[in-house]
């Protein structure tokens, strides 16, 4: 069979809503894609662990102390099975971390920024994993098999992370004022970087991802699915928006415009140019590098005394 | 002759789930025993075996039991979220009401 | 007549705090990702077995045990130096873990057999948990020690660190005789010592590692009250003059330097919100 026959059939089997397993043939955009994109999912979760890590020390009670470490516990789970996963594309768990560690790779744009205090685990806990969630489960259903088996997973995590978020988020909303000012404090940080998570509008002509369905779903209808969602919830507790402020549509959804996001930060984090990237980037590197030792004792089986 | 467990799993969703075994020379002929034994009637669409010496267990399973109270990691210990939106809603009404007191 | 029963949980609940708050400092930068899950989960059980000692604490005097837990100034917490020491690298980190959990392990032990009958079941809850510990710092000991040369030069590293401090896991708490009476704690720190230091250096000898890691170790040594009132083992130099330390001290709140930052940060937020909810 000629190439062309063969991506012919596969693009036929795409189209049809067939799904791809590691070893089933699939031309090589397909496969350098889908690497790359479950290669920045798998750095996220790692990276992500990071800000909600520097919070841990300052959990206010022993149960957020246990259930924040549980939470970013499954964070690096998700890392586990996404890099798993990845690695059954053509490339190393180290190859990866490599790249990673020497700013080669990417991760989410949210896990560039710093942390101050218990506001920002709130935050991240509950529109962070909430916008997370948004756009894992439009994965749900994509082309890439053995991607969707382990999202399953991470997606009914997530939803319990969800929970846990809401439920931090709550305790502060209803507590003292200093309490509220701390979620208030977070959301006037974060904002703009959610907004940004959800990535520019879409080129639907231009996107691979798109076109074979590894995605379904455009950026702007995630950001729209997200905001429709979250708003209401965040402006009945009492808080109020940074720019770029929602406001209601007759329709009722709840818009953003284009000309008040500034994106120049995500383009600077697209450079691994964030306010974090190098201090976090530079920590796992030398921590990684330090500790080579380790995977090569983990590397060999083991030798039974006599 | 060997023992092979024999997994089998219906559609690119599902994880294999194991559905028995058969004993074989190989994994060649082990494969054809089981298609016919397990799958005749499109219990499923992809196929495993694996040599049962192939596969290990912790020797005691009770190191598997979680011992001490990990609700945390539970749904169910979240659902008092409903009261706590509640009482942060609540919350929320107070804050607005003595807000417009002093603005007026 | 609980004074020596609340002594003895503050030591006990204040070990497995600091531990666990230690431990989970890896959470995210394990060297391993798989072993990064697993190391969390002890950190998890050991915060768990601190809220499970502060629990007991709490029903004898009043106190919430998170204030119990986060509220107290740094001269009242009673663990031993070795569990608020800063993780170091992966040696270190599994050389304490092993040290610990094997001292643990003969301290639940007798714990079970407590006269205090909700502490003794908490032991033997607290064991189940343990004997997994156990299992994992032995079989990381075990692959480190017979693996390639640099993991097993560095775990000599590591052992010979926290070897001696783990003494200071045994020394005596504020009232211990009391507690031992009352058969709260039905054998003597310095009897667990013993069989610490013997189960230990057995272990080790087994695994064929120099001698030189237990060089920390005074088998004979006391713990007596130094002219200052530190703690300080007979037979050796007070710290700070002498070649080495016996991890004395923490049973009567004298803590390292490392302890002072991870008080700051555990307590930061209990601290600047009293009397709020979480």
């Amino acid at each position: 069979m000629t190439y062309e026959a063969k991506l012919g059939g596969f693009a036929d089997h795409i189209a049809q809503g067939g799904k791809v397993e590691a070893e089933d043939w699939m031309p090589d955009d397909y496969r350098r894609g889908v690497l790359k994109f479950i290669e920045m999912h798998a750095n996220s979760e790692i990276m992500g662990a990071l800000p909600e890590r520097e919070c841990l020390p300052m959990a206010p009670t022993l149960r957020r102390k246990m259930s924040l470490a549980a939470k970013i516990q499954d964070e690096v789970g998700h890392a586990q099975l996404l890099y798993r996963v990845a690695e059954d594309l053509g490339k190393s768990r180290d190859a990866m971390y490599q790249d990673l560690v020497n700013g080669r790779s990417k991760f989410h744009n949210v896990f560039h920024y710093p942390v101050f205090h218990w506001g920002d685990v709130a935050i991240i806990g509950w529109l962070i994993d909430g916008a997370a969630l948004v756009t894992q489960a439009a994965l749900l259903d994509s082309s890439y098999a053995p991607y969707t088996r382990v999202l399953k997973r991470i997606c009914s995590e997530e939803q319990l992370h969800l929970r846990h978020g809401e439920h931090i988020t709550m305790e502060l909303a209803s507590g003292t004022q200093a309490q509220r000012d701390m979620f208030q404090d977070a959301l006037n940080r974060w904002w703009l970087p959610i907004i940004h998570f959800f990535g520019p509008k879409s080129n639907v002509a231009k996107d691979l991802l798109l076109r074979w369905k590894v995605k379904t779903r455009t950026n702007e209808d995630l950001r729209q699915e997200f905001l429709d969602r979250y708003v209401p919830k965040v402006l009945e507790l009492g808080f109020s928006f940074p720019t770029p402020v929602p406001t209601r549509a007759e329709s009722g959804q709840w818009l953003i415009k284009d000309e008040d996001i500034d994106w120049d930060p995500l383009d600077a984090i697209k450079r691994n140019e964030g306010p974090e990237t190098e201090r976090r980037l530079t920590t796992r590197r030398d921590i990684y590098q330090g500790h080579r030792w380790v995977r090569e004792v983990l590397a060999e089986p083991a030798v039974h005394a006599a | 002759m060997d023992v092979y467990e024999v997994f089998r799993r219906s559609g690119h969703k599902d994880p294999f789930e194991h559905c028995g075994s058969v004993i074989a020379s190989d994994s060649e002929m082990a494969l054809l025993m089981a298609k016919e034994c397990f799958l005749r009637r499109r219990e499923g669409q992809h196929l495993w075996v694996a040599r049962r010496t192939d596969i290990h267990s912790f020797k005691d399973e009770s190191l598997l039991e979680i011992a001490a109270d990990k609700s945390y990691r539970f749904p169910e210990a979240y659902r008092d979220v409903v009261a706590k939106r509640e009482k942060a809603r609540a919350r929320a009404r107070e804050v607005g009401a003595a807000a417009g007191e002093s603005n007026r | 007549m609980s004074d020596s029963l609340i002594s003895l949980l503050t030591a006990l609940g204040d070990d497995e705090l600091i531990l666990g708050h230690r431990h989970s400092e890896w959470t995210g930068f394990a060297p391993h990702i798989e072993e990064d899950v697993a190391f969390s989960s002890i950190a998890q059980d050991e915060i768990g077995h601190a809220a499970g000692y502060f629990g007991i604490l709490g029903t004898l005097t009043g106190d919430d045990p998170d204030h119990i837990a986060l509220g107290r100034a740094p001269e009242d917490y009673r663990n031993a130096v070795l569990c608020e020491r800063a993780n170091g690298e992966w040696a270190y980190t599994l050389a304490r873990h092993w040290l610990y959990d094997t001292a643990d392990d003969l301290r639940l032990e007798v714990l079970e057999s407590s006269a205090h009958e909700e502490l003794a079941q908490l032991a033997t809850k607290m064991r189940r948990e343990e004997r997994y510990h156990l299992i994992h710092a032995d079989a990381w000991i075990k692959r480190v020690a017979h693996g390639p040369v640099e993991g097993r030069t560095r775990l000599e590293g590591g052992l010979s660190r926290a070897f001696g401090e783990a003494i200071g896991l045994f020394e005596p708490f504020e009232r211990e005789d009391d507690a031992i009476k009352e058969g709260w704690l039905p054998t003597a720190s310095s009897e667990l010592r013993r069989r610490f230091i013997d189960r230990a250096s057995a272990s080790l000898d087994e695994l064929g590692l120099p001698t030189e890691v237990r060089a920390g170790v005074d088998e004979a040594a006391e713990f007596v009250a130094s002219s200052s009132g530190d703690l300080i083992a007979s037979g050796e130099e007070p710290p700070g003059q002498g070649t080495r330390s016996t991890g004395g001290g923490g049973r009567r709140g004298v803590h390292s330097d490392d302890f002072r930052q991870l008080w700051d940060d555990m307590t930061r937020t209990y601290r600047e919100h009293p009397g709020a909810t979480w």
